[in-house]
């Protein structure tokens, strides 16, 4: 009984396995390479640095177009298609737009050299102050009048 | 004495980036016009009114303009699929259309924002939207009004003038039901 059910699905199985990769595509380009070529429409900036639900929308269309094994100008063509030519206006790198590019590098290194310098002398204000000495203000008010006492007793 | 130059440093760069962002909100800013002149009690005309936009569902064309529905009340409302608070007042918005139906004396209009097509087709599938909708896919027929977030709705009288603006989701039934009321007589 357990052979004649496990033969035919045996079959099944080895004339299945060739058919497998016939239905599943092969990607032609991947989601980065497109990311880096296109705008997020809504949020005005390139898609590769967005961080929103429209962006989030724009990267499972366009996974879901790689997993289609579409190719990555069929895959700008589909969101042309969609949001317009404006998707593929990536800020020019020249004049003012030259700061889309050079002002998160800026701020990234701007806040090292500022952790950099401050980060030392945060630490050292936080050590906490050594214990009080001898000397120091640490003397209860009992103490301090026996010491006084105690001093005038050796006073000549 | 030491001189700190740091501390001057920050200040610097600080106002330059705050300068920057005031340039670029000056500059790049939606218009407000329509809210304007509302608030002195004057009513534009819709922008871009004649302007025809790709048909997403309910109009028989593939294109359509808002003239289309001139001579009846027309509430505009701007949505995109991936916007969770446009999911949040579709009942309100579905209601509305169904009484401006009902009396037969207007209609919503949606405006898919910056969207997929066919998400959009899915959403209004997936919440029963019985009212026509239209692509705005880059978004200047939105920018005409000011809209750069979602959801936003306009309520145009029956001259396709614009008598009332939610920037943001409708804020309660009684203020909808208040600005179509309004755009009946005005």
């Amino acid at each position: 009984m357990r052979t004649r059910v496990a033969v035919p699905l045996l079959a099944a199985l080895a004339l299945a396995a060739p058919a497998a990769p016939a239905f599943a595509a092969i990607p032609k380009t991947s989601l980065h390479a497109i990311e880096v070529q296109v705008m997020c429409v809504t949020c005005g900036i390139p898609l590769q640095v967005a961080e929103s639900p429209a962006a989030d929308q724009e990267r499972q269309f366009i996974q879901a177009l790689v997993n289609q094994g579409k190719t990555a100008t069929q895959i700008k063509q589909a969101l042309v298609a969609d949001f317009g030519s404006a998707v593929l206006d990536l800020p020019p790198d020249k004049g003012f737009n030259v700061l889309f590019y050079i002002l998160p590098i800026v701020f990234v290194l701007a806040g090292l050299a500022i952790l950099t310098i401050l980060l030392p002398r945060w630490r050292r204000n936080r050590r906490p102050p050594p214990p009080a000495g001898p000397t120091g203000g640490g003397v209860s008010q009992a103490d301090a009048e026996r010491l006084e006492q105690d001093l005038k007793r050796y006073d000549p | 004495m030491r001189l700190r130059p740091w501390p001057s440093i920050v200040v610097v760069l600080a106002a330059a980036l705050i300068a920057l962002l005031t340039y670029g909100l000056v500059t790049q800013g939606p218009s407000r016009a329509l809210d304007s002149a509302i608030a002195k009690h004057v009513y534009l005309p819709a922008p871009d009114a004649s302007r025809p936009l790709p048909v997403l569902d309910r109009v028989d064309a593939t294109t359509a303009s808002l003239h289309r529905w001139r001579g009846r009340i027309v509430v505009l409302n701007f949505w995109a699929q991936w916007c969770s608070t446009c999911i949040d007042e579709v009942p309100l918005i579905e209601r509305a259309q169904r009484a401006l139906v009902k009396s037969g004396e207007g209609t919503v209009v949606g405006v898919d924002y910056k969207d997929i097509s066919s998400y959009a087709r899915g959403f209004i599938a997936a919440h029963g939207l019985s009212y026509p909708n239209i692509r705005d896919g880059d978004g200047s027929f939105a920018a005409a009004y000011g809209t750069d977030a979602l959801p936003e709705t306009f309520v145009l009288d029956r001259h396709m003038r614009v008598v009332a603006i939610s920037r943001g989701e409708v804020p309660s039934e009684a203020w909808l039901q208040g600005a179509i009321a309004f755009a009946k007589r005005v």
